[in-house]
């Protein structure tokens, strides 16, 4: 039986906890989040992401749009300033009127200067994410002006007075039964406010009159063409159409990095924008160069004023941001809402508590701190750096690594304390990376810890148990008290390895030389030891590495320089194996996608980097490949009926390896080895590496399990064919599978190694 | 990519356009025959409004025009309160089933936007495959750069309230006449 639903009035209101600069700020969010939004952000979120994975799926040419979308925003960016000059020729030779705003402040001005030029009384608006950046509603409505916001969402929002959750649909954290309940409460009417048709009926009724009265029609824009002026505007509802059509004078606003070369390019976004967003076209694409030749829209006593266009783009942060060699990638975007659709966090909260007071999402942070202040970027703590975003973003834009570089000038610019101080040079943190929380410190030294935990595993492991160790870590180092932490083994993977007896014979279908990742090494070694039982049965030559940390800890927790610095040892320690021809295999994922994605950023211009982005593989692709080659059908060296845990599983993969594209591979095999494999089609597991074990986002993660643990239960129904034994690749995985459902997980290669043919 | 046949094309726009909730028929270019889908089409509208063509011939307009119910020279009053509008479609979009509407032409872009109904006349061989195909320099490129746009996917909807409504501050219906 669940708890009776807790009324909205014990939570924060969005609107006061939308500026995160205040850690409590982003607790009271989350809090608030889970507690009244988190449903209908869910089911919002998760129909556009399947609804764009349908549809790109079906495109053949997904990848190369892409690539042309990203080439073309680039050089947009790098000539921005030649196109603006250009496009304010375009404006000024149709008869429109150009204005470039310096500031938030600035725009309003100048907005309001020609609503009062014309003696406004009536402004209707269409949606605009970048109108409520520079809070112009405020500056209309304090001159005495009415605003009507005209997007249905909009209009929710400005009942209720609250700031966008999602930057497409930025009212989605509203379920029906809230839109009625909020209507009812706000309007008094006759009119019935129980269904979505009848709500929007009663709305539509009530915009069909602004729109035919207004004195000003507001709009934002998608894209503007610099060469044209044309001006591209994406919709479903109409009230775009309806803004810029009716009312005598046009305004519409944009930031400038929405300018581009050429109307002829805008085809490719026609095509990306909508399909990245949720799957299909909407409704309404206009490609326009007001002012229109159509004449304006009077009623009967009303008088037909000339049309009148004015063009307003906003610099306020972005000419700097161009200048950032990293957040300069986030002008880019194309505001689509993939990143935030993809992301499992995001869907379990929504932009009121991962998101500031206009942009949110994993885009969000860089946005907030260009836009504002560095310190209004402190919600991007909920970006655990997962990747799903990276190969949903229709720009390509790598948002974990801004998340990370925002993370890294947050902890820069904190005062540090004595415990950060003393934690840090302890574990030989990278001098100003010992400004970071505590917290922070400690995840990023995992392997520290794990080393000494290990050495010592009788006694930390009680340590571990110890209801009063705990606490102290609980209030010193925000290690949640509820989660249960992983043992330390008895003996590591190197020193397991080292006791194996030696292989028979000098393997030759591969070389490879296994990574002894700190996650599998001092976590989970049996699983290293998985790995080499397999590949040497399959006639490999493969060699264990010492353990030594690799960079993944210190990166998530924002601190680069010491990240860089392990990445470094990393590259020389491994290049000797690579020097014989070895490949290099990963067992835990985050840490193969530290070789293969992250150091494209921390190694930058090292020719090992590229040696080991392309010979670096997780174990079961890595089998799998080994197997293609000798042409043996895996049947004939794997027996399905040898499973420890029977035929039938449920394999989650992890979020870095979706990323990656190496989760097939392992789905593929066991498939062919005869299981009945189920999968999970949650982007991730919601534990992420240190988030989970994070004392102020254990609730969230548990709740980004939830998803997870639903699909399990689902799979596991009699219709389904009865319980299925839990497969995982990852670390975080295995833990997070374990704390919400108490069962053992094993990792595929372990499978694997069980049900040899010997 | 092999070019797409164009009547493979008009099936692609036909199953599509349906797909996005449009109403679709190919029907032949007489006069006749157009006048009667309208009808059939805007049965049970009191008030309607024919907008010019650019691309087919002025008869198929005026004939339309003799329907019953038809305001000549709608101001915007009854603009406002008529229940059908007519127009044609500059060009189709087969992948998507869109329509596009070239503004300009009086009564063009009020009349594909502000009744319940909008019925679009396009010509067969102006569906061009896909979105992107719009501003390639080819037969449509060079005249799609010159115009105002309004590419149309279905009638107006929105999810802000909670489930799919179709019909919000657009058409609530959107009928397409495929001109064979």
């Amino acid at each position: 039986m669940a708890a009776p639903p807790t009324p909205e009035s014990q939570y924060a209101a969005p609107r006061a906890v939308a500026n995160k600069r205040d850690k409590q700020n982003l607790l009271s969010a989350i809090r608030m989040a889970l507690g009244i939004e988190s449903a209908a952000v869910r089911r919002n979120t998760q129909t556009f992401n399947r609804n764009r994975y349908r549809e790109a799926a079906a495109l053949a040419d997904y990848d190369a749009l892409k690539d042309e979308a990203r080439a073309i925003k680039e050089r947009s960016i790098t000539n921005l300033p030649e196109l603006l000059n250009t496009l304010e020729r375009a404006v000024r030779s149709r008869g429109g009127h150009f204005y470039l705003a310096s500031t938030a402040a600035d725009a309003c001005r100048y907005i309001l200067g020609v609503c009062q030029s014309h003696s406004a009384k009536l402004v209707v608006k269409g949606k605009s994410i970048t109108s409520e950046e520079i809070r112009l509603n405020h500056v209309l409505q304090g001159a005495g002006i009415e605003v009507a916001e005209s997007d249905l969402a909009e209009f929710i929002l400005q009942v209720a007075d609250e700031q966008p959750s999602h930057n497409v649909a930025p009212a989605m954290h509203y379920s029906t039964e809230r839109i009625s309940g909020l209507f009812k409460r706000k309007f008094s009417t006759d009119e019935p406010l129980e269904t979505g048709e009848e709500l929007t009926k009663f709305a539509r009724g009530r915009l069909r009159q602004k729109f035919l009265n207004a004195d000003v029609g507001f709009t934002g824009a998608n894209l503007i063409a610099a060469d044209t002026g044309t001006i591209m505007l994406v919709e479903s509802e109409g009230n775009i159409r309806m803004s810029s059509l009716l009312p005598p004078v046009h305004i519409s606003l944009a930031g400038v990095e929405k300018v581009i070369p050429s109307q002829s390019e805008m085809g490719v976004f026609l095509e990306l924008l909508p399909l990245s967003f949720n799957g299909k076209l909407t409704s309404y694409t206009s490609f326009i160069r007001p002012p229109l030749d159509d004449p304006p829209f009077a009623l009967a006593g009303r008088p037909r004023k000339k049309r009148e266009f004015h063009l307003v783009l906003i610099d306020n942060g972005r000419m700097k941001m161009r200048q950032d060699p990293v957040l300069q990638e986030s002008l880019y975007c194309i505001r689509c809402s993939a990143c935030m659709n993809s992301c499992a966090n995001f869907q379990t909260v929504g932009g009121h508590a991962f998101g500031g007071e206009t942009y949110c999402g994993g885009i969000g942070g860089a946005w907030e701190a260009a836009t504002g202040a560095l310190e209004n970027a402190r919600f991007s703590d909920l970006c655990t750096g997962c990747s799903r975003c990276v190969t949903n973003c229709p720009v390509r834009i790598d948002i974990p690594w801004l998340n990370e570089v925002l993370r890294d000038r947050l902890n820069r610019a904190s005062a540090g304390s004595p415990l950060s101080s003393l934690l840090g040079a302890v574990s030989a943190v990278r001098g100003d990376d010992r400004r970071a929380s505590a917290q922070k410190i400690f995840f990023a030294n995992y392997h520290w810890y794990a080393k000494w935990g290990t050495r010592t595993h009788g006694l930390s492991n009680a340590l571990m148990r110890n209801g009063l160790a705990r606490s102290v870590m609980q209030s010193l180092l925000g290690v949640d008290i509820r989660r249960e932490l992983p043992a330390f083994p008895a003996r590591t993977l190197v020193r397991a390895a080292r006791e194996l007896p030696p292989p028979a014979a000098a393997g030759t279908s591969a070389k490879a030389v296994l990574f002894a990742d700190v996650y599998t090494n001092y976590g989970l070694p049996e699983r290293g030891i998985a790995a080499l039982k397999v590949l040497r049965s399959l006639g490999a030559d493969v060699v264990v590495s010492d353990a030594f940390p690799e960079g993944r800890a210190a990166l998530s927790q924002g601190m680069i320089a010491t990240a860089r610095r392990q990445a470094r040892r990393t590259a020389d320690r491994l290049g000797p194996y690579l020097d014989q021809g070895r490949d290099v295999i990963v067992i835990e994922p985050s840490a193969l996608a530290m070789f293969r994605r992250d150091y494209n950023h921390l190694l930058v211009g090292a020719s090992r980097y590229d040696l080991l982005r392309t010979r670096s593989f997780e174990p079961v692709e890595y089998v799998a490949r080994i197997i293609a080659k000798s042409g043996r059908p895996p049947r004939d060296i794997f027996d399905v009926s040898r499973s420890p845990v029977g035929p039938r599983l449920f394999y989650h993969s992890h979020c870095q390896q979706k990323t990656l594209g190496c989760a097939a591979p392992t789905e593929n095999l066991l498939r062919e080895i005869g299981f009945d494999v189920a999968t999970s089609s949650v982007e991730c597991c919601g534990m992420a590496g240190s988030f989970g074990y994070k004392r102020e986002y254990y609730e969230m993660s548990m709740a980004v399990g939830g998803d997870l643990y639903t699909q399990v239960q689902a799979a596991d129904q009699p219709d389904a064919g009865g319980p299925r034994a839990l497969i995982a690749s990852g670390t975080s995985c295995t833990e997070q599978l374990h704390a919400g459902l108490s069962r053992p997980v094993m990792h595929p290669i372990e499978l694997l190694a069980a049900i040899l043919k010997l | 990519m092999a070019a797409i046949a164009q009547t493979s094309l008009i099936d692609l726009f036909v199953a599509r356009a349906t797909e996005a909730a449009a109403k679709v028929e190919r029907i032949s270019r007489s006069s006749a025959e157009i006048r009667a889908a309208i009808a059939r089409a805007t049965d049970g509208a009191r008030s309607l409004v024919v907008a010019d063509g650019e691309l087919l011939p002025a008869e198929i307009f005026n004939t339309a025009r003799s329907l019953p119910g038809v305001i000549a020279k709608p101001n915007d009053d009854q603009l406002a309160t008529a229940d059908a509008g007519v127009t044609e479609a500059f060009a189709g979009i087969a992948r998507s089933g869109s329509i596009c509407i070239a503004m300009g032409p009086p009564l063009r872009a009020t009349t594909s936007l502000l009744m319940p109904l909008h019925v679009a006349l396009l010509p067969a061989d102006r569906i061009v495959e896909r979105p992107r195909d719009l501003f390639e320099p080819k037969r449509i490129g060079a005249e799609a750069m010159r115009r105002n746009l309004i590419i149309v996917t279905g009638p107006s909807a929105t999810a802000d309230m909670g489930p799919l409504v179709r019909g919000v501050h657009g058409p609530h219906r959107l009928h397409i006449l495929v001109l064979e």
